[in-house]
């Protein structure tokens, strides 16, 4: 197959090593096309290097000769910029302005100082504020207004950035400063409300009741009243400190309620400051229409959410009985599913139904959401709030219960936590403690040196796992895989895999996985856990998926249309 | 402006080594956790690859603070990455350079796969280079090879889709992110990029995409293109003088045309000469002096240190 294939290549080969036979030369040629894919153009290089070691040559460049004047350094944003700037040009947007007496040797000096914005002309976009200095304070540097600067230099103090702007600078006004900040008095979008701080907002009440809270120290409690908002973008739960007597169906505004999370899910407090008045606008969505806004499917629940309206099935239901401070209690819980997931339902009454004869499909009204280990778990805190359905809106005898859900994972790692469901992604690292790892026996969490960071020093307990990061190109993931998924995914048993670290360390065993497993396509399905650092998967079972790249290549090749 | 306590992991682009290889754009936040991006051509922004190839060099160099650091070059298809391994890298990363510094001095040669992160810098004098800093790399078969090359075209196709589609609109976010052809993480670089780069050629890449395709579906033969002139030792014993200088006029035609292909208005880099003279089959040196020839020649000037121009 190789007769003659290489031939120029090997001409061109001995010419660098005369020593060097045709022959061990085309085997190479071959071993390189062959075995890696390589063809002889990119592996020529190579080859001669390696029959002909010795000339490498380090190219070097040491001459240092002119040193060219600055000229005007014109920037768009604040992150072109290096700390030992001057003369540069940039047009940015005057956040604040504050001005301030300074004694500069000796002399009392007048300098502004503020908060400036690049990138000003863009509408949302990426956007970076520095601060600036103004040392001979221009009377056209406004809030609001955008402003060219020219000649301005970067200070750099303890790693941080600002811009000087210098007695020979000079600004331009490119825009007045008129900024349409969101003032007080313009209502916002509910969808679009930030996640926190104070805002104004027009919305029809969907919910309200009264309610306390009792304080902690035991010192008393504070009456509010609590309820949902709608708007045609969303709804949004509120908590008023204050008397609050608009009916259910009222459309009010709320001017300077302010926006508060807790734990996943954003909040309107209402209270002494807040302004709430009646709102007139006859074109406004009525309550039916809002309402159908709260019925949520499972991939929807957010921990902390209330007032839910849900549909869905249960397929576990038990009762469990505990003891608190002496009395015996009990209460409800079992797995709940729909098309878009699974997650977990208690209840704190008995609710009319036969745990024997499950699934049922049940209308979940007013219920609220908690969530443990990130899994969402729906609390019922009456059985008013569960309606029976004869029949369910998806097809008979379906059941949920087992359904893995594909998701991708771009889109798991920036949604809620979510059950139930699998994902497919390149290996992108292997991390240094897969493998056998001590629990703590109280906790379950992993020792660290023989430690628990809350049962402190503990025998533990082995266990085996895998720690991966797995990636889609647009988000990547922690992705935890436990003992059977791990065992299972190595082809190994405990005793296997134990005697091969043993004998070749934790290193060469890790090293071994990155050669299995980097750069290729991982399957895995369990559930997934989301917060602010993060999305991990904590997987029941992965495998590694098998590629054609021939077929792949020509299916790329074939649809792109290119030839 | 409140910065994320804690920043998520950057996603890892699959990527050929001649989109990053042009690359010479650079973004930081201004926040000392705020991580940094190299923006290519086609509007990736990249703070970390998954790349491949053969392994053609890895020597370890001794640094003026006592330090080692491990300096390479991995081939793919398109051309080449640069990548160090210093002492700041894992003990297993560490190991694993030692393992293929051994092999590469031996003639032995390997497939790698590398998870790694950009790097950017700026000489003094201006010159701009990019290279990368592995975090966890592995030896892999030709199989795992050709599955990553298909990501990589894949990839590198979805991208320049976009920065076609990008021609036709405003170079502004707003438009980039109401346009169905543009995903939505390729919006901010191709801003970008398209008013950095300005004009750019697609046409390297095609051609990078459609051999790499064809190594991938196996199709070695033609993925072979001729021989390029290399010009390793110095010195050519049998070279007679005609040859001599016709290959220094291969050189030259060859650095004046990456000069005036390269060239944006400010000039071309001395690295970006060297590396492309390099892809031409020229070594870094007898370019280096080429350079140093036509400067004095007058053919080329340096506007500023280490960038050259075309004398108009």
């Amino acid at each position: 197959m190789s007769d003659g294939q290489f031939d120029s290549y090997i001409v061109a080969v001995q010419k660098e090593c005369p020593d060097a036979d045709s022959e061990t030369i085309a085997a190479q040629f071959l071993k390189y096309q062959e075995d890696f894919k390589i063809p002889p153009q990119d592996s020529m290089r190579s080859i001669i290097r390696s029959l002909n070691s010795t000339k490498a040559v380090p190219s070097s460049r040491a001459s240092s000769s002119s040193s060219t004047p600055r000229a005007t350094k014109k920037v768009e944003l604040l992150s072109e910029l290096k700390s030992d700037d001057k003369e540069i040009e940039i047009e940015v947007e005057i956040i604040s302005h504050n001005l301030r007496e300074q004694t500069i040797r000796g002399e009392q000096k007048q300098i502004a100082f503020g908060l400036l914005e690049d990138n000003p002309w863009a509408e949302n976009g990426n956007k970076n504020r520095w601060e600036y200095k103004d040392w001979a304070p221009s009377p056209n540097l406004a809030p609001g207004s955008i402003v060219r600067l020219e000649g301005v230099s970067v200070n750099e103090y303890n790693g941080k950035m600002s811009l000087n702007i210098n007695q020979s600078s000079r600004v331009v006004v490119l825009r007045e400063g008129t900024r349409t900040v969101v003032a007080p008095g313009e209502p916002q979008d509910i969808a679009a409300l930030p996640s926190d701080g104070y805002v104004c907002v027009v919305g029809r009440v969907l919910s309200s009741r009264e309610d306390q809270i009792h304080k902690k120290d035991g010192s008393g409690s504070i009456d509010i009243v609590r309820g949902r908002l709608a708007d045609e973008s969303g709804t949004i739960g509120f908590l008023s400190w204050e008397p609050f007597s608009h009916e259910v169906g009222a459309l009010i505004k709320i001017d300077g309620a302010q926006v508060r999370t807790f734990r996943d899910t954003p909040e309107l407090n209402f209270g002494r400051t807040t302004k709430v008045e009646l709102f007139h606008d006859k074109n406004f969505a009525d309550t039916d229409t809002l309402s159908k806004q709260t019925v949520l499917t499972i991939s929807d629940l957010r921990d902390g959410s209330r007032d839910v309206d849900a549909v869905v099935q249960i397929t576990e239901w038990a009762k469990r009985t505990f003891t608190k401070d002496g009395v015996e209690k009990y209460l409800w819980s079992g797995q709940i599913a729909d098309p878009s997931g699974r997650c977990r339902m208690s209840a704190w009454e008995d609710l009319p139904i036969d745990e024997n004869n499950l699934p049922i499909t049940v209308k979940l009204k007013g219920v609220r959401v908690r969530a443990w280990q990130g899994i969402p778990d729906i609390t019922v805190d009456n059985a008013g709030q569960v309606e029976i359905l004869e029949k369910s809106p998806w097809e008979d005898g379906i059941d949920f219960s087992t359904q893995t859900i594909e998701v991708p994972l771009n889109e798991l790692a920036s949604g809620a936590s979510r059950v139930g469901v699998s994902t497919e992604a390149i290996v992108v690292s292997v991390r240094e403690d897969s493998g056998f790892i001590q629990r703590c026996t109280e906790c379950r969490r992993v020792l660290r040196d023989g430690h628990c960071a809350t049962h402190d020093a503990n025998a533990g307990q082995s266990d085996i796992r895998m720690r991966l990061v797995m990636d889609d190109g647009l988000a990547s993931m922690s992705l935890l895989i436990n003992k059977e998924g791990s065992l299972a995914l190595l082809a190994m048993t405990e005793d296997e895999l134990s005697s091969e670290i043993n004998s070749n360390g934790q290193l060469d065993f890790v090293q071994t996985l990155r050669s299995k497993m980097l750069g290729r396509n991982i399957r895995a399905s369990g559930r997934t856990i989301v917060d602010e650092q993060g999305g991990m998967m904590l997987a029941d079972s992965a495998e590694l998926v098998e590629e054609d790249a021939e077929m792949k290549a020509t299916e790329i090749r074939a649809q792109w249309g290119v030839n | 402006m409140q910065a994320s306590p804690r920043a998520k992991r950057q996603p890892a682009w699959h990527m050929l080594a001649s989109e990053f290889r042009d690359a010479t754009l650079h973004e930081k936040g201004s926040g000392e956790f705020d991580p940094s991006f190299v923006i290519t051509k086609l509007g990736a922004k990249v703070n970390r690859v998954v790349v491949a190839g053969l392994l053609e060099r890895l020597e370890v160099r001794e640094t003026a603070n006592g330090s080692t650091l491990y300096q390479g070059q991995l081939r793919d298809p398109s051309g080449q990455h640069y990548f160090s391994v210093g002492d700041y890298a894992s003990e297993a990363m560490r190991e694993l350079t030692t393992t293929l510094t051994e092999r590469i001095e031996v003639g032995e040669p390997e497939l790698v796969l590398m998870i790694a992160k950009a790097r950017w810098y700026q000489t003094e004098e201006g010159a701009i280079y990019t290279s990368l800093r592995p975090e966890e790399a592995c030896i892999i078969d030709g199989k795992t090879y050709a599955n990553w090359i298909t990501r990589a075209c894949q990839g590198t196709i979805d991208r320049m889709d976009a920065f076609s589609a990008s021609l036709e609109l405003e170079p502004t976010e707003q438009a980039y992110a109401a346009s169905d052809s543009i995903p939505a993480n390729l919006v901010e670089g191709l801003v970008t990029s398209r008013n950095h780069y300005g004009e750019i050629d697609l046409e390297q890449y095609k051609l990078n995409i459609m051999q790499a395709l064809d190594i991938a579906e196996g199709k070695m033969s033609s993925a072979t293109t001729p021989v390029p002139t290399l010009n390793v030792s110095p010195a050519d014993e049998e070279g007679d003088v005609a040859e001599d200088s016709s290959e220094g006029s291969d050189l030259e035609e060859c650095a004046l045309s990456i000069i005036r292909q390269l060239d944006q208005g400010d000039g071309v880099d001395f690295e970006a000469v060297l590396s492309n003279a390099n892809a031409r089959g020229f070594s870094r040196q007898d370019s280096e002096a080429m350079l140093d020839e036509l400067s004095e020649k007058g053919v080329i000037h340096e506007p500023r240190f280490g960038w050259f121009k075309i004398v108009e």
